[in-house]
């Protein structure tokens, strides 16, 4: 691939000319920290989104896919993080679907079938019962599914797009053996990680891209933790604390053991226990898929933990209905479209969401009626103290700009009265001149002295805002560090690897 | 005996239209699309047949007037619900609308005599017919109750053993599995809805050419909608919809015989009650099968 470069809108390059090489038969690792741009570029190569610019050139001839069916009809197969299989069939069927041997009248040649689908699935030694069906798989062997129905269509060369999220530790030396097998028999496969020890163990060739762009690639035999670490995080980064020293006061926020394990069973948090202070910033750092979500899912009771309880100023919130909840955490959502706002809603309504439950200046007669006056008001006191622009209150939320709807969320969960607030990406998304306003706003509430617990996947913003630096590794906090005697490094270094240095 | 006997055929042609439009949902649910259009498709394949058998003097061209009918109405919603992607079930109320609308109309401005349309013929299987009892059951039925019984056998066939079923199946299930499998769901769910035309019109020629003759305003009585309703008790299998469709071909056959002591408007509420209990049993079903 060569010169690719997509934009996604309002003016974030998400690929600035990126040329890579990729060679029959190896197995070719991508990393870089989120929003590199690895996803995307393996996309633009699998059809499923378009470049702006740039070529594609397949064995020496251009080639340019505009959907998925056409790259795998020229041997270029994926598979996505998230699975897609039918649930309700069985092994074989998933695989030939779309393939299926006939007789007449168009009845399936089953005995055909199955047998074409043994055949491969000896070929490359997989160990999975076609009659199987996949509800009843593990996750691994749905990944294993997936393989087998590109490999099913002669595809030659094989994305994988971090196919070892979904995994539990003792699945992934499996799935790396059946990987190296099928480079030896001349497959070619892209590997999408964001953990070094599997890019060093599994891959010939390592290609690192940050913010868009292409660092370099690498022989595996010659790369190092250490300096694919360097490459991806960058340059050392010396960043200016917004900060004021402060002495922070009572303890306003805890977590206590808690532990959390999802529906399918696999534990995605263990062992969390962090404390916030009042008047302190508490970061947490972490490679996104580390249990982050699950944290604030947790927080904000979307998930039930098994163990472990949540406490806000001597409060135990675990198990409170929400409006009890929000009594106590105002939250800042990385998913503004969904959890933060309702889009279609008028500003003004978005405005006073959860204030016209908690607070009587909005509502008149006992909570029934809204004062709609005083909700223009407040909305116009948002938008002073949060310079937002917009023309209109009445206006639907979703006609404001990103940096704006953020601002107007930002506004409203931090003139709630709660003593805590948990803050999900909160600049994610956003234009570095609205990051500096979020920033500003958060600084001023800290030296109001309300506690916060701030998440992000952004290190520059962990260090400008975090007195406290927390980092997630597999569901557990693996380091506690105070801002100041830390640096960038070594929090990457964390987050890769899930342990300090080794001297 | 007699009333034995009587109550069976009355059931048997009670149950062909509801088991025919249901047929056609059952593929239609397979593809997973929400289709509640079997009111609409019937009642226009009704009066189509009607017509055709009028002007041609043809109970053949009668069933294919039916059938080009209902398809017509199955392109509409496949215009709507597939190519414009509106909402499916917003969809299949106009449709069901306009078809009663369009037909009270057509049917106001066409006259058509009962007398000059010709009915599709009985068909009287020479030899069983002599056969006491199983004779009397079995032969001498409308033609489209026999081809509905074949209808069954080939729905249950192409659903769960061709090709064509895996994929229809694949598109209810996951339409964007299907479509990377390299098959194109939309074009499944198209055919699936011309399939459901072509049963719903033949389930209309039936009420107009079988069951009565002649078309009168809102014919099919809803019985689209019992159709619908048990495709969705037995999750679209076409043979717990023969099942079903019989059981409420029975109650309706039961009003028919209750109306000596009860008055009619009660009678005819029974296949609904029916529906409700049916319903409810399911339900009871499903929870036993969740606490399990």
């Amino acid at each position: 691939m060569t010169e690719m470069v997509k934009i996604f809108p309002p003016s974030l390059v998400a690929l600035d000319h990126v040329s890579v090489t990729f060679r029959e038969g190896e197995i070719h690792a991508i990393v870089g920290e989120n929003g590199a741009g690895k996803s995307t570029l393996m996309k633009i190569l699998y059809g499923m989104q378009p470049a702006d610019s740039g070529d594609i050139l397949l064995k020496g001839k251009p080639a340019r896919f505009t959907d998925p069916g056409e790259a795998i009809a020229n041997g270029i197969g994926m598979v996505h993080q998230e699975i897609l299989l039918i649930p309700e069939y069985t092994i074989w069927q998933n695989v030939v679907l779309g393939l299926e041997p006939v007789k007449f009248p168009n009845r399936l040649d089953v005995k055909k079938a199955r047998q074409q689908v043994r055949a491969k699935i000896d070929e490359f030694h997989f160990n999975l019962d076609p009659d199987a069906k996949v509800e009843d798989i593990s996750v691994a062997a749905r990944q294993k599914v997936e393989i087998l129905k590109l490999l099913f269509r002669n595809v030659s060369v094989l994305i994988m797009d971090e196919p070892t999220s979904v995994l539990t530790p003792q699945e992934i030396p499996q799935l790396f053996s059946e990987l190296k097998r099928l480079r030896d028999n001349g497959h070619t496969i892209l590997f999408i990680s964001h953990h070094l020890d599997e890019v060093l163990e599994l891959s010939d060739r390592i290609t690192v891209l940050r913010k868009g762009k292409f660092i370099g690639t690498l022989d595996a035999a010659k790369a190092t933790k250490a300096n694919l670490a360097q490459m991806m995080v960058g340059r050392e980064v010396i960043f200016e604390s917004l900060r004021l020293p402060q002495q922070p006061g009572n303890l306003v926020f805890e977590i206590t053991d808690l532990k959390y394990t999802d529906s399918d069973k696999r534990l995605k948090l263990s062992d969390i226990n962090l404390k916030v202070h009042s008047g302190e910033i508490v970061g947490i750092a972490g490679v996104e898929g580390n249990g982050q979500l699950e944290l604030v899912n947790a927080i904000m009771g979307l998930v039930e933990p098994q163990t472990g309880s949540i406490r806000c100023s001597d409060v135990d919130i675990t198990r409170l209905p929400i409006l009890e909840k929000r009594r106590k955490v105002a939250f800042v959502s990385q998913d503004r479209a969904n959890m933060g706002a309702c889009t279609p809603a008028k500003i003004t309504e978005n405005v006073i969401m959860t204030h016209h439950r908690l607070g009587k200046r909005f509502t008149r007669a006992a909570g029934t009626v809204l004062d709609y006056r005083q909700a223009v008001a407040f909305t116009g006191e948002v938008r002073q103290m949060f310079d937002v622009q917009m023309t209109n209150g009445e206006a639907p939320f979703k006609s404001l700009s990103g940096g704006n709807q953020q601002k107007i969320i930002l506004g409203r969960e931090l003139l709630l009265t709660a003593p805590f607030i948990l803050l999900d990406q909160p600049t994610r998304g956003l234009d570095v001149g609205s990051i500096e306003y979020v920033h500003r706003q958060i600084i001023a509430m800290r030296s109001s002295m309300r506690g916060m617990l701030l998440i992000s996947a952004d290190l520059e913003e962990l260090f400008r805002l975090s007195d406290r630096l927390l980092v997630m590794h597999r569901g557990r906090i693996v380091a506690d560090l105070r801002t100041e005697s830390t640096n960038i490094n070594e929090i990457g270094y964390l987050m890769l690897e899930g342990k300090a240095y080794e001297a | 005996m007699k009333i034995i006997i009587g109550l069976i055929n009355g059931m048997l042609t009670s149950a062909t239209p509801i088991l025919l439009a249901a047929l056609g949902g059952s593929v239609t649910y397979y593809a997973g699309i929400f289709n509640i259009a079997m009111e609409g498709m019937m009642l226009g394949g009704a009066f189509f047949a009607a017509l055709g058998s009028y002007y041609f003097q043809s109970w053949v061209v009668g069933i294919l007037f039916a059938i080009l009918g209902a398809l017509v109405m199955a392109l509409i919603f496949i215009l709507f619900a597939v190519v414009l992607k509106m909402d499916e079930f917003i969809t299949g109320i106009g449709l069901n609308l306009l078809s009663l609308g369009l037909t009270t109309y057509l049917v106001r401005q066409i006259d058509m005599p009962v007398t000059e349309i010709v009915p599709i013929p009985r068909i009287h299987i020479p030899g069983l017919e002599q056969v006491p009892v199983v004779g009397e059951i079995l032969s001498g039925h409308n033609l489209v109750v026999y081809l509905t019984l074949l209808a069954v056998i080939i729905i249950h066939y192409l659903v769960f053993k061709t090709r064509y079923g895996l994929r229809l199946r694949a598109s209810g299930y996951n339409r964007t599995c299907l479509d990377t499998s390299g098959v194109s769901a939309n074009r499944i769910r198209v055919s699936s809805l011309l399939i459901c035309g072509v049963l719903c019109g033949l389930a209309g020629a039936f009420l107009s050419l079988g069951v009565v003759e002649g078309f009168t305003q809102g014919m099919s009585a809803g019985k689209g909608w019992i159709s619908l309703a048990a495709v969705i008790l037995v999750s679209g299998s076409p043979v717990g919809i023969a099942f079903i469709s019989l059981i409420f071909g029975f109650t309706d056959g039961l009003g028919l015989f209750l109306q000596q002591d009860l008055p009619p408007q009660f009678t005819a509420m029974v296949p609904y009650i029916a529906t409700l209990v049916a319903l409810f049993v399911y339900s009871m079903r499903l929870k036993k099968k969740f606490n399990a």
